[in-house]
């Protein structure tokens, strides 16, 4: 019996190293650019609902979106990659930012889940604070976003 | 205002907060409507730097440049909104008048914490009605007065307090305004 268990332990902890050793990453994109980011940081995806303009000074956050009874602040990813939205259907999504949900306008293309291994996976400070490093999600490398701290420290956009 | 574009978004005995809405460029924008003494038209403002309504004075600016809006065209449905209290008044333009609405306090929602510019000064928060969401102005920076911590306070008041349909005495709206005012559609109700 104590054996049996030992050994069931020892599968769990193995897939568990396993696990340890990917991260879930989503890949999106935003006017053609390509991105990933962890999946922890995303609370959903949703029809973008169109947006109010708010005169603001903040960059790249100039507008909000309804979601249920609240309206959610949106970041205008596009133009911090000096990029224009050419979509009609375009999509919402939904960061958890630690300053509050977040919206963010994607391209038509759904979202789509890999799971990477850590090793793929090259963290490092550049020049933008929003960008954590890249990684090797299929046969791309694709910059990772930081979306729970977005625009908390950028003021300028990414070259 | 004749009470056609007067709406009651709250529930009785609840706390709440009038609001004029207007539409500047394509931004809806609430004016906490206590502070508000006319809506006129511009052809009844004349041009001067000035603009003397029921013997006061309201010195003219241009409140959609100061929001950031953008330059604005003259139609039909342009009014110029006498804004003032015992301190100081204002008349601007706006692009069209929506109505009065009596907003729920609990339904007002602060500007988001992502928003940390100079928006912050100029809008108290915002709420939402069926097709539109409202931005409120914050009076004091409309009236260019030293900003107030809580400034939405300083115009809520509690539903039961006054009885449905009682128009506020506060509100000096000209005659003109009552008929000019544009009803706000059926669907705009929050």
């Amino acid at each position: 019996m104590l054996r049996a268990q030992l050994r069931r332990q020892a599968q769990v902890g193995t897939k568990g190293t396993a696990e340890a050793r990917m991260q879930g990453l989503v890949v999106f994109s935003v006017a053609g650019q390509r991105l990933a980011a962890r999946t922890d940081e995303i609370g959903g995806v949703m029809p973008w609902p169109g947006a109010t303009v708010v005169p603001s000074d903040t960059p790249f956050v100039a507008s909000l979106v309804r979601q249920e009874k609240h309206c959610l602040p949106v970041f205008d990813l596009a133009a911090k990659f000096s990029r224009t939205m050419h979509e009609n259907e375009p999509l919402c999504l939904i960061v958890k930012h630690v300053d509050g949900p977040l919206a963010i306008c994607i391209d038509s293309q759904v979202p789509s889940l890999h799971m990477v291994a850590r090793s793929a996976m090259h963290y490092r400070v550049g020049n933008d604070p929003d960008i954590a490093g890249t990684c090797v999600a299929g046969d791309e490398e694709l910059p990772i976003i930081n979306l729970t701290t977005l625009g908390v420290s950028s003021i300028r956009p990414a070259r | 205002m004749g009470l056609r574009g007067h709406k009651t978004a709250a529930a009785s005995g609840g706390q709440t907060v009038r609001c004029l809405v207007a539409l500047i460029g394509p931004t809806h924008v609430a004016f906490p409507a206590h502070w508000v003494r006319g809506i006129i038209t511009p052809a009844e403002a004349g041009s001067g730097g000035r603009v003397t309504w029921a013997n006061s004075s309201y010195e003219r600016t241009d409140l959609a440049g100061r929001l950031t809006i953008g330059a604005q065209m003259v139609t039909a449905e342009t009014r110029i909104i006498l804004y003032g209290n015992e301190l100081r008044s204002r008349s601007f333009m706006v692009n069209g008048v929506l109505g009065l609405i009596d907003v729920e306090r609990a339904q007002i929602q602060p500007l988001p914490s992502q928003f940390r510019g100079g928006e912050r000064d100029r809008l108290l928060g915002l709420f939402s009605g069926t097709a539109y969401v409202a931005l409120i102005a914050n009076p004091f920076w409309v009236l260019e007065l030293p900003p107030r911590k809580n400034a939405l306070d300083a115009f809520v008041f509690q539903a039961s307090e006054r009885r449905a349909g009682e128009f506020d005495s506060r509100l000096r709206l000209s005659s003109a305004t009552h008929e000019d005012a544009v009803p706000t559609p059926a669907g705009h109700e929050t």
